[in-house]
């Protein structure tokens, strides 16, 4: 039997050893993340043009967002895109991993076709795309103009500039293929049978049997999507900047916080921007996690 | 059920066709982009939809040609490009295997108050956006110069400062990443305990369960993490954006920007040639490695 | 059984090794940018700037001049791409390279921002003034009254044009359009359309190449932006003329067809340039439009004249055009302050910037010129960008510190009223809101960190 002292002296020593092994990422963390997200609140009631210090504005840069018209393009294309490639992606994917289901020749191969988009590097995406793309030489409408269809300006037309990035979004689902993939292999095979013995159908039994058995793993992937979707970056940056201007149908969030914070020298505005971009990120998750208490079911739970 | 024979081979025989469609549609942009790239620019930018050069013998020269006035550009100096990639990947997949395993370690074979608060807070740094911290970032790393230049450290060493250099992209990683440590920590908790509690038994210390015992135990789990970290590094385009100043520590997706923003200098296959090169390397590995890739990727999503 | 699983997990063993193993050896040992050593001793410059190719070997041809014209310092040359960009993270980063060569519009944010060294005190002594230079060229060199930039090269612009397109018209290659008007009716004699409606060519197209979509209202009569009253004059009758004027060409041509047709274009700096490809006859261009031609297209068959102008505004001896210029800066921070001003010294004597003009095809931007170099140089059309050069009514890019953003918003409006989809009467005061915002703002936070003193 060991005192109470002692008991306590040995919890002590061990929680110091469990900081000392978690401490590459405590202090990590402490001056790689929270010390810049404090520092970018305190910037974000400042105006600080990079090359002087910061002063103080109060909430000047947060009232000024409502009056910014670019400000409020870029939060609705990101928004625009948002809403349409991530339940989009949401059904290619699991219809992806729905067909690769079973026993399939060659799954293998068909899943590396669609995994593999994956894996290309985002500015690599960008130019593969912007040729594709192309109206005139691009593969795409040369295709098109086979069947006698002509295909728009893709990245050019303000009106076509949003499927685009919805298109080349779908392209990249093979991470999320793979994910629904493993968690349809979970699925219970007593559960299909049983379901056959009541008559159900392949797509019934697709959509009372799969569909909700996976749903974490669907959960998990619109998250992940959400947070990259309000992100993203590299691949407009590269394509809709020309040397004419931005095409404003291109303008996404990130792209406009990082003109502010380090071409027109306003670190003070990117920051409440990149506050605001953490907020709405904290809300949509916030409010999927209630919406999944309904919709998503955990086995043993 | 009458007659399923039928149906079920129709089935099958949609789910092929499907599936081949799909293959086809996902693999093509690459399969256009490598076609591209050993044309001449008159036939890449022409009416002319074939995989290749016409005449067809011509394939091989103009390839050679292509590829090397990418390789051999004095503007853009992809061979530079490369190396920078690589000292930034193998000093960033290092570290972060390493120190990632360390805390996963202390947050899964270690028992001690506080682990569960630690894990909730790196699981909640994975849904910080990187934007949030990219701008003041740069801010640390210059505080960092500021400070060694105080200390008198700067500018008598100079090869110590941080911006401009390739040091702010691989020095965080040796912190360890949450999704990472989340991976590994998964992994830990799955092997017995028995393993380590003999070990304590005979003496072994905290280090040496790790080092001898946990380490070789998660070869897997750590080629995981090694392999996302690689691309990752691989792939990462607003880092180096925001970090390198100077053309010589540019890495390859930065140049690869370069390349094509140049006042729109550059012509498409010439364009299409380099982004094989940048594409190229990840597609061996993940051949080589694809299954612990995708079972890799497999667990990350499910088991809580 | 087994022994084919373990082979094949032999050789993927293999290669991943080799694929490390390579990978690890260029890390260690690839190439790496060659360090002079020559440079042993001696104060070492760091030189920014953006040009590549032949313009960039051009300016190498001045540092390597420099470099062996004396033994105490040494200038290394290094092209930054985005280099306004990466040098104002530089220059906040502390570690600004000794010299950089910026745009003319650089110059206002970097100036009132304090990070460039003022030149009014350390130029002289070497034998810089600022009155050696052109009269056009002097606006950029200076902002609020200080001397902050030397011009490396300057560049009027112009239009230029297909002189054997023209007689393919029935156009005479010798008289090009002076009025908005002429262009117009040249234009609409230029443009071919195929047999099914597709556009093949046209006479002149306003986004090709698009670097200055805001110059129009100049030549409109108006401008932009008034620096005396730091006003916006975005919405100005001339600048809404002007975007109608130039939405009449998307109009008449049919904007689906314009938009198709502009996909077509090659990139700039290739053989497929609209210009040399004869799929646009006439451009707004600079001088270097020359070297464009000569690496690609040597016998091309153009000229070169004074962009036209509205109704009553021609006048051959005063022409309008845009001065854009490239400058020689030191910035603030810059370790040896002393030494790069004698290179920016040597940069700026008449044979250096005759030297680096004639590679770069552009007119010298001194007001002197030897005669040698206006007889050798290689752009034919070299007479009239001095005539915009000497010309009172020569402009130069907005000098407002925010600048690049209005110029984006600018950009954006401007493309959207090429596609037809916003009228200039409606955006162009919205737009004028905005810009004046920006103007706004900028001047009251310069008014809270400085006092009324700036």
């Amino acid at each position: 039997m060991t005192s109470p002292r002692s008991n306590r002296r040995r919890r002590f020593r061990e929680t110091l050893i469990g900081l000392a092994w978690t401490s590459p990422w405590l202090v990590g963390s402490a001056l790689f993340v929270f010390l810049p997200m404090a520092m970018s609140l305190y910037y974000s009631f400042t105006d600080f043009p990079l090359i002087e210090p910061p002063i103080w504005t109060g909430t000047s840069n947060y009232a000024r967002m409502g009056d910014d018209p670019t400000f409020l393009r870029v939060v609705h294309n990101t928004a625009i895109y948002a809403a349409f490639s991530i339940p989009l992606c949401t059904i290619l994917g699991v219809s992806l991993a729905a067909l690769l289901q079973g026993r399939v020749r060659f799954a293998r191969f068909f899943r590396a076709c669609i995994f593999i988009p994956t894996l290309v590097p985002l500015v690599a995406v960008a130019m593969v795309w912007m040729w594709l793309f192309n109206g005139e030489f691009g593969f795409i409408n040369q295709a098109l103009s086979r069947i006698g269809i002509k295909g728009p300006a893709w990245i050019v037309d303000a009106s076509w500039v949003m499927p685009s990035m919805i298109i080349m979004s779908l392209w990249s689902v093979g991470q999320s293929v793979v994910i629904y993939t493993a968690a349809m292999q979970d699925v219970p095979r007593h559960l299909y049978e049983a379901a056959r013995l009541d008559g159900m159908t392949a797509f019934q039994r697709f959509r009372h049997v799969t569909v909700p058995m996976i749903s974490p793993a669907i959960l998990f992937n619109v998250i992940v999507m959400t947070i990259n979707a309000v992100q993203v970056f590299a691949v407009p940056y590269v394509m809709f900047r020309r040397p004419d201007g931005q095409n404003p149908a291109g303008h996404f969030y990130t792209m406009y916080l990082y003109e502010n914070a380090f071409v027109y020298g306003q670190m003070g505005y990117a920051c409440a921007m990149a506050w605001l971009q953490l907020l709405i990120i904290l809300a949509l998750t916030g409010a999927m996690f209630l919406a999944s208490r309904k919709l998503v079911y955990y086995r043993g739970a | 059920m009458p007659n399923p024979a039928p149906s079920r081979a129709i089935s099958s025989a949609v789910r092929y066709l499907l599936l081949t469609a799909v293959s086809f549609a996902f693999l093509m942009p690459l399969v256009w982009m490598v076609s591209t790239s050993i044309k001449p620019e008159s036939q890449a930018a022409s009416g002319r939809v074939a995989l290749l050069p016409d005449p067809v013998s011509s394939a091989p020269s103009q390839a050679a040609e292509n590829y090397a006035q990418v390789w051999n550009d004095p503007a853009v100096q992809f061979p530079i490009y490369l190396r920078n990639t690589l000292v930034v990947a193998a000093l960033s997949v290092i570290g972060m295997t390493l120190s990632s395993a360390m805390v996963a370690y202390g947050l899964s074979r270690v028992r001690w108050k506080g682990r569960g608060l630690i894990l909730t807070l790196v699981l909640a740094t994975m849904m910080i956006p990187f934007p949030v911290i990219m701008a003041p970032l740069y801010i640390v790393f210059r505080s960092i110069d500021r400070a060694m230049e105080g200390a008198g450290i700067l500018p008598a060493a100079e090869s110590l400062r941080m911006i401009g250099s390739l040091k702010p992209l691989w020095i965080p990683a040796w912190f360890g990443g949450a999704f990472n440590i989340f991976l590994l920590r998964q992994f830990y908790m799955g092997l017995p305990k028995e393993l380590d509690e003999a070990a304590r038994l005979d003496g072994m210390s905290h280090w040496g369960i790790f080092w001898r015992i946990i380490l070789p135990l998660s070869r897997p789990a750590l080629a995981v993490v090694a392999l996302f970290h690689f691309i990752y590094v691989w792939n990462d385009f607003i880092g180096p954006l925001i970090f390198l100043t100077h053309r010589d520590t540019f890495t390859l997706a930065l140049g690869l920007q370069l390349y094509q923003g140049q006042a729109g200098m550059t012509p498409w296959n010439l364009l299409m040639a380099a982004s094989t090169l940048v594409v190229a390397p990840v597609l061996v590995l993940f051949m080589i490695t694809q299954r612990t890739l995708v079972e890799g990727i497999s667990s990350s999503g499910l088991k809580d | 059984m087994s022994t084919q699983p373990a082979i094949r997990d032999l050789t993927r063993r293999a290669a991943l090794g080799t694929l490390a193993a390579g990978g690890l050896g260029f890390a260690l040992f690839g190439p790496r940018t060659e360090r002079q050593a020559s440079a042993r001793g001696r104060i070492v410059l760091d030189y920014w700037e953006k040009w590549t190719r032949h313009e960039g070997e051009a300016m190498q041809a001045v540092v390597n001049a420099f470099n062996a014209s004396q033994d105490r310092i040494f200038v290394r040359y290094f092209v930054t791409a985005d280099i306004g960009q990466k040098s104002l993270v530089a220059i906040a980063g502390g570690d600004p390279p000794d010299l950089i060569g910026l745009y003319a519009f650089n110059v206002p944010p970097y100036a009132e921002s304090g990070a460039l060294t003022p030149l009014d005190d350390i130029a002289p002594p070497h034998g810089v003034t600022i009155d050696r230079y052109a009269l056009g060229v002097r606006q950029v060199m200076q902002h609020k009254g200080q001397w902050w930039a030397t011009v490396n090269t300057a560049g009027s612009v112009a239009l230029y044009y297909n002189r054997a397109l023209f007689r393919e018209a029935g156009l005479d290659p010798d008289r090009p359009p002076r009025t908005i008007a002429e262009l117009d009716e040249y234009h609409n004699r230029l443009v071919r359309k195929s047999a099914s409606g597709r556009l093949e060519r046209v006479g002149f197209f306003h986004p090709e190449p698009g670097w200055w979509s805001w110059l129009w209202a100049y030549h409109f009569g108006g401008r932009i932006y008034d620096p005396a009253a730091d006003r916006s004059l975005v919405a100005s009758a001339e600048n809404i003329r002007a975007m109608e004027w130039m939405q009449s060409y998307s109009r008449s041509l049919g904007v689906d067809e314009c938009k198709a047709f502009r996909e077509s274009f090659g990139n700039y700096f290739t053989p497929e340039n609209p210009f040399l490809t004869g799929k646009v006859a006439m451009i707004v261009q600079g001088p270097w439009v020359a070297n464009l031609v000569g690496a690609f297209k040597p016998d091309l068959d153009y000229g070169v004249a004074p962009f036209p102008v509205a109704e009553g505004l021609y006048d051959p001896a005063a022409p309008i055009g845009l001065i854009d210029t490239d400058v020689l800066v030191i910035p603030k921070g810059a370790r040896h302050p002393e030494a790069s001003m004698e290179f920016v010294a040597w940069t700026q004597r008449q044979d250096m910037t005759e030297l680096l003009a004639t590679k770069h095809c552009k007119p010298s931007p001194l007001a002197q010129a030897s005669p040698e170099f206006i007889v050798n140089h290689p752009n034919r059309g070299i007479s009239v960008h001095y005539d915009i050069f000497r010309s009172p009514r020569a402009f130069i890019p907005p000098p407002t510190r925010v600048w690049q953003q209005f110029k984006d918003e600018f950009d954006t409006v401007v493309q959207r009223l090429w596609r037809l989809e916003v009228e200039p009467a409606k955006a162009l005061p919205a737009l004028e809101t905005r810009t004046q915002g920006l103007l706004d703002r900028a001047r009251d936070e310069r008014l809270r960190r400085h006092g009324a003193a700036s």
